[in-house]
């Protein structure tokens, strides 16, 4: 795992460590009488971004959360390569390299520094003791991961603010400190929970220019979920169609945009089409 | 104040416009060359205090320093890690009583028959304080997965616990009427008044040298913490406190954590404990009672929850005040002295009003605690400020 921490980001994708296969096989998940997940599969292939839409309520949410252990899923499995998901505690996950980032901004006080320095928790190995006492594997251990971090920092534009408290930050610039957090884990799969939601459009498109940098820098697998068709499109490799918990479809964008099934869950059919209208897939781009 | 409530509320500013307009940090904490003579000359006033002040200067601040370390401890796991603890009472009776039975002799008390190890007194209080964090390590169980007030009302359990012991257990704590404590012995040089040393035309007693013991405790504690605080550990607690599934999807094991987090805090009250039998010489019972606690949480929300610099400042406050109240009560209107009769409030009492009063106050005007206040600007700094940033 620390071997890792030396990748500069701007790596090629032949030197990436091997990226496992994510394949999410018949998940169920039941909240007493209510299934957010219905017996739902799914596969995302190495280095690739891979998108799940769906309607508010599909359950894409839920998925991000069984696929990181906050959820135990009722049936199904989920593989990382050879590593079952289901039923590891969410830290054994973030161990395997599968790291998130939250829909709401969840940091914690203190700087970016700080926030980034948390995501390196999986990396480095300093207890209490050797922390307390500044013994020199960890004096180094620090000063070594914080080097990366900010390397991380500046990657995805926040070099500036790397001491700055996140209280101070703006909305967009927090959503970052999300996305370097979970990226100083160097995860191998990255899952991002509406990363431009919220954002203007300037800061849509800066996402997904950063979005699109990661995967050709590190290789790694994304999984994002999005409400922003014209992102998703534009920037996703495959797609996948979550309604009311059950996948409704799935393929290329090219593919999906002219699905039935999918346009009937987005724009609704005849007899209710008037309530189901403001679903509409247009986000704020061209396709 | 209408003028002010009317005004449109202003937009976020930087740290360093807001320092400009409203004034600076009671403790200098942005310039680290302000901060490190502050805390030099803090140092050297702490390290001058022996040959200057009176007995009854050194033992209040012997207690302050007692009260700083289970502040700084209970610090790290209630205002960092955010598990609230109503138990620090019994970890500090473990340190005070287990410095006394591993140090003392056997030998008899009144009725009692007193057992003890006979170790050396240095020995004995490192093996004090692991024994506390032993004590907080058995307790893990529940301080690993109980969250919060749910950790507070279990660990509340332990006070009177604690309490039970400590009467019953008589052959080692000595019962109701408590057990005298060895003095502090360090490679042969016992801490009594049975040498006396000059230092410059100082008599140096048991006293003064358990001051500069004391002294060294504080500053390992302070050390200590702060370097748990800047590294990993402080991360994860941090991250556990603010969000537990944020943190366990970054790999924060959030059940290890917090049994580790509170093992530590143990350890700490512990040595407090240990610390405070010596400047007793006699420890009771009572003294470890839930009052203790409490006073122990009053400390870290009136300094400020989550750092160093908070827990010393309130723990000196809280620790500090009924000292002060009891030694200048017949100056002070409405206090009465220890043992006179008439109308008013015993001087412990005052303070604990004052201090409830400086609790709500707190709450109310500084939440962030007295470590993070700030004073108005006087005009010369403002003007040399804005000197500089032009």
């Amino acid at each position: 795992m620390t071997g890792t921490t030396t990748i500069p980001v701007t790596q090629t994708a032949s030197t990436a460590p091997a990226i496992p296969v994510l394949s999410v096989e018949q998940v169920t998940v039941r909240f007493a009488g209510l299934t957010a997940l219905d017996d739902v599969s799914f596969t995302v292939a190495p280095g690739s971004i891979h998108a799940l839409i769906g309607p508010n309520g599909a359950g894409k949410s839920t998925s991000f959360n069984v696929l990181s252990g906050v959820y135990r899923a009722t049936s199904g499995t989920v593989r990382f390569g050879d590593a079952l998901l289901t039923g590891l505690m969410p830290h054994r996950i973030a161990e395997l390299g599968v790291a998130r980032t939250f829909q709401n901004i969840v940091l914690t006080a203190g700087t970016v520094a700080d926030n980034l320095m948390l995501g390196r928790y999986t990396l480095t190995r300093a207890g209490f003791a050797a922390t307390a006492l500044r013994l020199p594997g960890a004096v180094r251990e620090q000063r070594r991961h914080r080097e990366r971090a900010r390397e991380i920092a500046e990657f995805v534009g926040l070099g500036a603010r790397f001491e700055t408290p996140v209280g101070l930050l703006s909305y967009g610039e927090r959503k970052r400190v999300e996305l370097a957090r979970a990226l100083c884990m160097e995860p191998k799969l990255l899952l991002l929970d509406e990363p431009v939601a919220g954002m203007n459009t300037a800061e849509r498109k800066a996402m997904a220019h950063t979005i699109t940098a990661i995967r050709r820098a590190l290789g790694i697998s994304i999984l994002i979920v999005e409400h922003d068709m014209g992102m998703i499109m534009r920037i996703s490799d495959e797609v996948t169609v979550l309604d009311f918990g059950r996948r409704i479809g799935g393929g290329t964008p090219q593919q999906v945009q002219r699905d039935p099934a999918v346009i009937r869950a987005y724009l609704g059919t005849g007899d209710h089409a008037a309530p189901a209208a403001n679903r509409t897939t247009d986000g704020d781009g061209a396709r | 104040m209408s003028d002010t409530s009317t005004t449109p509320r202003p937009r976020p500013e930087s740290a360093a416009a807001r320092q400009r307009r409203f004034g600076v940090p009671l403790l200098p904490r942005r310039t680290p060359s302000a901060r490190r003579t502050a805390l030099a000359a803090c140092c050297v006033l702490l390290l001058a205090w022996p040959f200057y002040l009176s007995a009854f200067w050194l033992q209040t601040g012997l207690f302050a320093m007692t009260a700083v370390i289970a502040a700084i401890g209970l610090n790290l796991l209630s205002g960092t890690a955010g598990q609230l603890s109503l138990g620090h009472a019994f970890f500090v009776a473990v340190g005070a009583y287990g410095y006394t039975w591993l140090a003392g002799d056997d030998g008899r008390s009144g009725t009692h028959e007193l057992t003890g190890l006979g170790l050396n007194p240095m020995v004995a209080f490192l093996a004090a304080i692991v024994l506390a964090g032993a004590a907080g390590t058995v307790f893990s169980p529940l301080s690993g997965r109980l969250r919060g007030m749910y950790l507070g009302v279990a660990t509340l359990a332990l006070v009177f616990i604690g309490q039970h012991v400590m009467l019953n257990a008589s052959s080692v704590t000595g019962g109701f009427n408590g057990r005298s404590v060895p003095p502090m012995e360090i490679f042969g040089m016992a801490f009594d008044d049975s040498t006396v040393w000059m230092v410059l035309g100082v008599p140096l007693g048991g006293l003064e040298r358990l001051w500069y013991f004391g002294l060294f405790l504080v500053g390992v504690a302070c050390l200590l913490a702060r370097n748990l605080l800047l590294g990993r550990p402080g991360h994860a607690l941090g991250a556990l406190r603010d969000s537990e599934v944020a943190a366990a999807v970054m790999g924060v094991p959030a059940t290890r954590m917090r049994a580790a987090a509170f093992t530590v805090s143990a350890m700490y009250a512990g040595t407090a404990g240990a610390l405070l039998a010596l400047v007793y010489q006699r420890i009771v019972p009572d003294t470890f009672g839930l009052a203790l606690s409490i006073d122990l949480l009053a400390m870290i929300v009136i300094g400020g929850l989550g750092s160093v610099a908070g827990a010393v400042v309130g723990a000196v406050f809280v620790s500090v005040l009924p000292q002060l109240l009891t030694h200048y009560a017949d100056q002070l209107p409405l206090v009465v002295p220890p043992g006179a009769g008439g109308d008013g409030l015993g001087a412990a009492e005052a303070a604990r009003y004052l201090y409830g009063l400086v609790l709500v106050l707190t709450l109310l005007f500084a939440p962030g605690g007295l470590a993070r206040l700030e004073v108005p600007a006087p005009p010369w700094w403002r003007t040399r400020r804005s000197f500089r940033n032009t």
